[in-house]
């Protein structure tokens, strides 16, 4: 701070005098400007970033699971080409969907919108990852054995989807990042990036050592 | 209190703080990276089931199995079929691959079209519904009908055929015309000397499977003749068992690059050649003598012919060839245990000499090797449409017996349009199907201004190509990957198999099959005409023509006729019951040289010749964008087409590699760059088939030249039909 | 510590193709098998080479002779997937700063991530040969077109580098289908090339260099301890003597093309015992 010192070389009285106060005023601005910028951070930041889109209608996984008998491999099945399906299709749902099931208001919905008129749904997929990732469920569950929650979360308690957040400047959906804006996450199921991943694979020592680049895993193993 | 400088500055410094302990700034990175990483404008293709579906390709005459990949209900890519009857070795070929891109493609007609004139006058396209469209036709051919005028009415489509060009024969003939046309090829040449020698009326069938010697009159075996993987596959097998192949062409094809011996004979002197080598067998006694005096006619005419005109040394000065290697060769041949003369020059996509024809038939007739393993077959024709014949009534009996207006004895396209251009009262509405011969017919050029001539022209094409952009209407076909249609296999196939092509994915434009197009034409016509349509639909008339076979068919991808049982007798169905190798259309034929090419020698120095390459589909089908990225740059570059001449000709012209030059035939003038060649004869200048499009759009339109609209169509004196190889040319400094 | 995963118990896999240039006849329906398969863009004028995207590229070799002793061959050219001379020293991999391209020891197989790549250009400049194409704009495919885009392979975008993967997608598809099958290996037969498998002259042969029950194994014979180097008289690899120890081996009876593999001097023979030896 050489230009303050010079300047009270120059004796002016008048701001030394003051000086306590208005340190304690300047301290004021430093916290107002810190408070505020917390504030756009923290608060204002992530609901501008995210775009709240909703399902084209509502669906309790916890009643459709009481009613299959596979679990939640009944609708998100493997097919026999070992790729994973994904979303159930119109096609599965009509198996008891052929008439309404029930006078709920989105049963309605699915039905006149979709069944009807033989739509597919187009269901906003949470966890979709972007188009460059090659995500292989075979080689976690049936290689690796893990469970749905592990990933996905106890969706399966769920009754009601929520709403779909989708980040505007990405366009990934809100779950890979984590709904916690800072990235910090309790639960496995939390966050979805890549670092994730690897950390998963490192905590459970499945860290293949194939890069030459990193000593971690190629790139080809989960990218396409 | 005032706002100092201070106060602004902590404040600031506190919003930094604040700012980085927030994660806004990292968060904000990440995204930003990501964003430049996955452009939202990057297109993702929707993941979904893969299923595959099996059909076969029609893009060309080898009708390969494919089977197509599918996502949901996308089609995402055509492979090969792995070992069946459609395509016993595997594999695809790059057309067949690009098969997608022709489903897909903007340049696909969208729904029936009518041509209108706009406000100024100028025509443009009007988009009209089916029932409209074939009213329109209906009405049509009804008034011309009324007026007694049903023969100036002519149909042409690519190939006869089948079930769906069955329809349309029958429907001309119903209505009442004589004018039924398929767009020439090197089938027509074969099977007229099949029909002569052998008596039978079929196509010819090559078993290159098991030949081991080929001798190849300029056959692009491996540039897409008859059914390009077929051949690819047996020419790769008979260099594996240590056979021949002997290539015949003055430039080196791929083909001529893989042969064992490459014979740059001077074009149009092949039958020469082949005459030639039936000399050294006549006269060194080699030929296979059970065959000729068991089996065959007329053979001391045939030698006599050849052992006064056809000494090694006299068609070593007319070929360019030496005695010595025509003498090796022939004398090869004839040791070879099945050698296998084959006749067709590239592709195959014009009728060619029928005396080069008859010539390299008399040389398979002399080693014996006709009917038997790696021989040549005679095919039957196909059998299995068994309508029942239409009911004619007064007019259409009337017409249908009425003068054809080519005049030749089998039909012709090329004298037709003539006809047509010389007096175009002649005739009144012509139906184009699957053709497009105001591109890919020699001549080209008055092709398309007969056809402007025409009153009424309806295509039934699916793309927006030359000769559819002419048409007053157009109802547009399925592709091939949205129907269902019969197809039987020539293409020098040794068994009778009828292929099915179904529907892939559902129909992606307002398009209707044709064969229900045909159908709805008949019934509209009324009377005996809807008579002899009496199917509801297609499919129906398809399923019931095939009948019994249908569902074997339906589950194999094709009908395998069961080869006919192998008899000792070659079983010919001349009076004689012998091949004849020589009778008095015979000798007339192999009298019948065909006239020079067009162009006088003094004005128009060098040759020009058009050669087939696999890389560019130069019939009906235009070249997709895929096969235009893989041509090299020796062949297009920008738009300019090139012309390969060998360097010593070029050094005489004063040009280099890559120099513009101005190439002029009879027919006409263009730009082109050169492209050295030591692989071509001295004098002779190539231009591969295939570029010079008018229609379609970017990826295809103004791309090189036609070779078609610098050279014109020769006739041959013998079958009437064209047998140009080439056509005199000047090419200088640009 | 750390495990490596089943499949590494067995030896390493080292995918790799023997092409027979006396049997490819030059049609190139290997590069419209690779477009078709791999979401590679085309443009309306492709006729500048250099700039037009071709994961496979067709070379024609002549052998300079006048006419009529011209010869030609063809010589297909995917991306040769170098080990170099210690496994995973490709020429690409150890010039990128970006990590955008890997060599994997479990597969030999060099990758290359397009999202992660920032369009240096390093890699193009190191690639001896020509194997890597640039996106100098963005793809864009005519209206309805992008219909037959394969959902296994990520179209690229503006400023980034592509190049063959080996159809690495489907060894991916194959090893999920594997996975559902009880973990088993995956098979010869499941995982081909789109180029291997639409040849129609059965020029293309690919598989794991290192299983000997594989048909490349038994035309290429290579040999481990030195640097793979083929044991068949008739094989050949492109600039072999820079040391680059590719996974693409070519074959021809004539010598001329065996020759064109390489600048070599008068008095050296193609593919010399102690050519490899030189460190790149």
């Amino acid at each position: 701070m050489s230009s303050h010192d010079k300047y009270q070389s120059h004796g002016d009285s008048h701001s030394s005098a003051k000086a306590p106060d208005e340190g304690a005023y300047i301290f004021l601005f430093f916290l107002i400007g810190f408070a505020l910028s917390m504030v756009v951070g923290w608060g204002v930041f992530p609901t501008l970033l995210y775009s709240k889109k909703h399902q084209p209608f509502d669906f309790n996984h916890k009643q459709h699971l009481q009613i299959v008998d596979n679990g939640c491999q009944s609708c998100h099945f493997f097919r026999t080409d070992g790729s994973f399906s994904g979303s159930p299709r119109l096609a599965q749902c009509v198996g008891c969907h052929n008439e309404m099931q029930g006078q709920s208001e989105s049963e309605k919905a699915f039905f006149e919108q979709y069944v009807v008129q033989g739509r597919e749904v187009p269901w906003l997929v949470y966890s979709r990852q972007p188009d460059c990732v090659f995500f292989s469920h075979a080689a976690h569950i049936h290689g690796a054995k893990l469970d749905c929650v592990t990933c996905h979360g106890h969706m399966a308690a769920s009754e009601n989807l929520k709403s779909y957040e989708q980040n505007r400047i990405t366009g990934y959906s809100r779950d890979l990042w984590g709904r916690n804006i800072s990235g910090l996450k309790h639960n496995s199921w939390d966050r979805m990036k890549m670092d994730d991943c690897a950390e998963c694979h490192a905590r459970y020592q499945v860290v293949h050592d194939s890069s030459v680049q990193t000593g971690r895993d190629a790139c080809f193993v989960c990218h396409k | 209190m005032k706002l100092s400088r201070r106060c602004f500055l902590s404040f600031s410094i506190g919003g930094a703080v604040g700012t980085a302990l927030s994660p806004l700034p990292w968060k904000l990175t990440d995204d930003l990276s990501i964003w430049s990483q996955n452009w939202p404008w990057t297109p993702v293709p929707p993941d979904g089931e893969s299923t595959y579906v099996d059909s076969t390709c029609m893009l060309c005459p080898g009708h390969c199995g494919i089977r197509v990949r599918k996502i949901d209900q996308r089609a995402v890519k055509i492979e090969g079929q792995e070992n069946t009857v459609l395509n016993p070795g595997g594999g695809v070929c790059l057309l067949g691959l690009s098969g997608l891109q022709l489903l897909y493609s903007p340049t696909r007609v969208k729904g029936p079209l009518r041509k209108i004139k706009d406000d100024k006058g100028l025509p443009k396209w009007e988009s009209i519904s089916w029932s409209l469209a074939i009213e329109e036709v209906a009405k049509q051919l009804m008034d011309l009908r009324a007026q007694g005028r049903s023969h100036t009415v002519a149909s042409l489509v690519g190939q006869e055929d089948g079930t769906v060009p069955q329809l349309l024969k029958r429907l001309i003939k119903a209505y009442g015309s004589p004018h039924f046309y398929h767009m020439p090829s090197v089938e027509d040449t074969q099977g007229a000397v099949l029909s002569l020698s052998q008596g039978i009326d079929g196509f010819v069938g090559l078993d290159v499977e098991n030949a081991d010697y080929i001798l190849s009159f300029g056959s692009a075996l491996l540039d897409g003749f008859g059914s390009p993987l077929r051949m690819m596959r047996a020419i790769n097998r008979l260099k594996e068992q240590k056979g021949t192949l002997v290539q015949i062409e003055p430039r080196l094809s791929n083909t001529a690059a893989k042969a064992d011996l490459w014979l740059a004979a001077k074009p149009g002197t092949e039958a020469d050649l082949a005459l030639g080598m039936a000399h050294v067998l006549i006269n060194q006694r080699r030929f296979n003598e059970d065959f000729i005096y068991n089996h065959t006619e007329g053979f001391e005419l045939f030698a006599v012919m050849v052992r006064n005109s056809y000494t090694p040394e006299a068609v070593a000065v007319t070929t360019g060839i030496d005695a010595a290697t025509i003498t090796q060769t022939a004398l090869a041949f004839a040791a070879a245990k099945r050698p296998l003369a084959i006749f067709g020059h590239g592709k195959g996509q014009a009728p060619g000499s029928m005396r080069e024809a008859a010539a390299v038939n008399a040389l398979n007739a002399l080693v014996g090797n006709i009917n038997r393993p790696g021989g040549l077959h005679a095919m039957p024709a196909y059998d299995y449409i068994d309508w029942p014949a239409p009911f004619l009534d007064g007019i259409a009996y009337a017409g249908f017996n009425a003068k054809r207006v080519d005049g030749s004895g089998t039909p012709s396209v090329h004298r037709f349009f003539e006809a047509v251009d010389a007096a175009p009262e002649k005739l009144q509405l012509l139906m184009i199907a699957e053709a497009n011969p105001s591109y890919s017919l020699t001549g080209c050029g008055k092709i398309k201004q007969a056809i402007k001539k025409i009153p009424f022209v309806v295509s039934f094409s699916s793309f927006m190509d030359e000769t559819a952009m002419q048409a007053d209407l157009i109802l547009p076909n399925h592709l091939y990957l949205e129907r269902w249609e019969d197809i039987p296999m020539r293409a020098g196939a040794v068994r009778q198999t009828v292929g099915l092509c179904r529907p892939v994915v559902a129909p992606q434009q307002n398009t209707q099959h044709l064969g229900d197009t045909v159908i709805q034409i008949a019934k509209a016509l009324k009377g005996t005409v809807a008579q002899s349509f009496p199917w509801d639909n297609y499919y129906a008339c398809l399923k019931q023509t095939m009948g019994n076979q249908w569902q074997d068919m339906n589950a194999k991808g094709a009908w395998e006729k069961e080869p006919a049982v192998v008899s000792p007798e070659p079983g010919f169905k001349t009076e004689s019951g012998k091949l004849v190798m020589m009778n008095e259309p015979l000798k007339k034929i192999l009298g019948a040289i065909v006239p020079a090419p067009e162009g006088d020698e003094k004005k128009f120095p060098l040759q020009l010749v058009a050669y087939d390459s696999i890389r560019l589909s130069s019939g009906y089908i235009g070249n997709p964008p895929f096969m235009n990225k893989v041509l090299p740059d020796t062949v297009l570059k920008g738009n300019e087409g090139f012309v390969e001449l060998n360097p010593e000709t070029a050094g005489k012209l004063g040009l280099a590699e890559g120099q513009s030059a101005i190439l002029t035939t009879p027919h006409g003038q263009v730009k082109v760059r050169v492209h050295l060649n030591h692989g071509i004869m001295p004098g002779l200048l190539a231009m591969a088939r295939g570029l010079g499009h008018t229609a379609y759009d970017g990826y295809l339109s103004g791309k090189g030249v036609n070779t078609n609209e610098l050279i014109g169509p020769v006739e041959d004196p013998a079958s009437g039909l064209d047998a140009a190889w080439g056509i005199q040319a000047i090419l200088a400094k640009a | 510590m750390k495990q490596t995963q089943i499949h590494n118990e067995q030896p390493p896999r080292r995918y790799g193709m023997a092409i027979d240039v006396d049997k490819c006849t030059g049609c190139g329906s290997c590069m419209v098998a690779c477009f078709s398969e791999n979401n590679v863009p085309f443009k309306q004028d492709e006729t500048d080479k250099l700039l037009s995207i071709t994961w496979m590229r067709v070379y024609q070799l002549t052998n300079g002779k006048t006419f009529p002793h011209t010869e030609v061959a063809y010589l297909p050219r995917p991306c040769q997937h170098c080990a170099g001379q210690h496994e995973g020293h490709s020429p690409c991999v150890s010039v990128c700063p970006a990590t955008a391209t890997d060599y994997s020891a479990d597969t030999g197989i060099v990758s290359q991530i397009y999202t992660r790549c920032f369009g240096c250009r390093y890699c193009m400049g190191a690639c001896p040969y020509h194997a890597r194409y640039f996106n100098w704009w963005d793809p864009v495919w005519p209206d309805g077109m992008e219909k037959y885009l394969s959902p296994n392979v990520s179209p690229r975008m503006r400023g980034v580098v592509e190049k063959c993967s080996f159809c690495f997608h489907r060894y991916q598809m194959a090893r999920d289908k594997a996975y559902t099958e009880g973990g088993r290996k995956v098979q010869e037969a499941e995982y081909q090339t789109a180029c291997a498998q639409a040849c129609p002259a059965g020029a293309i042969v690919f598989g794991d260099l290192n299983d000997p029950s594989h048909a490349v194994n038994q035309i290429v014979k290579p040999d481990a301890h030195n640097h793979y180097k083929s044991g068949n008289p008739r094989a050949f690899r492109l600039l072999e003597r820079l040391g680059t120890n590719t996974k693409v081996y070519y074959l021809s009876s004539r010598e001329w093309v065996r020759r064109s593999g390489d600048n070599y001097r008068a008095d050296e023979q193609p593919g010399m015992p102690g050519a490899a030896a030189q460190h790149g």
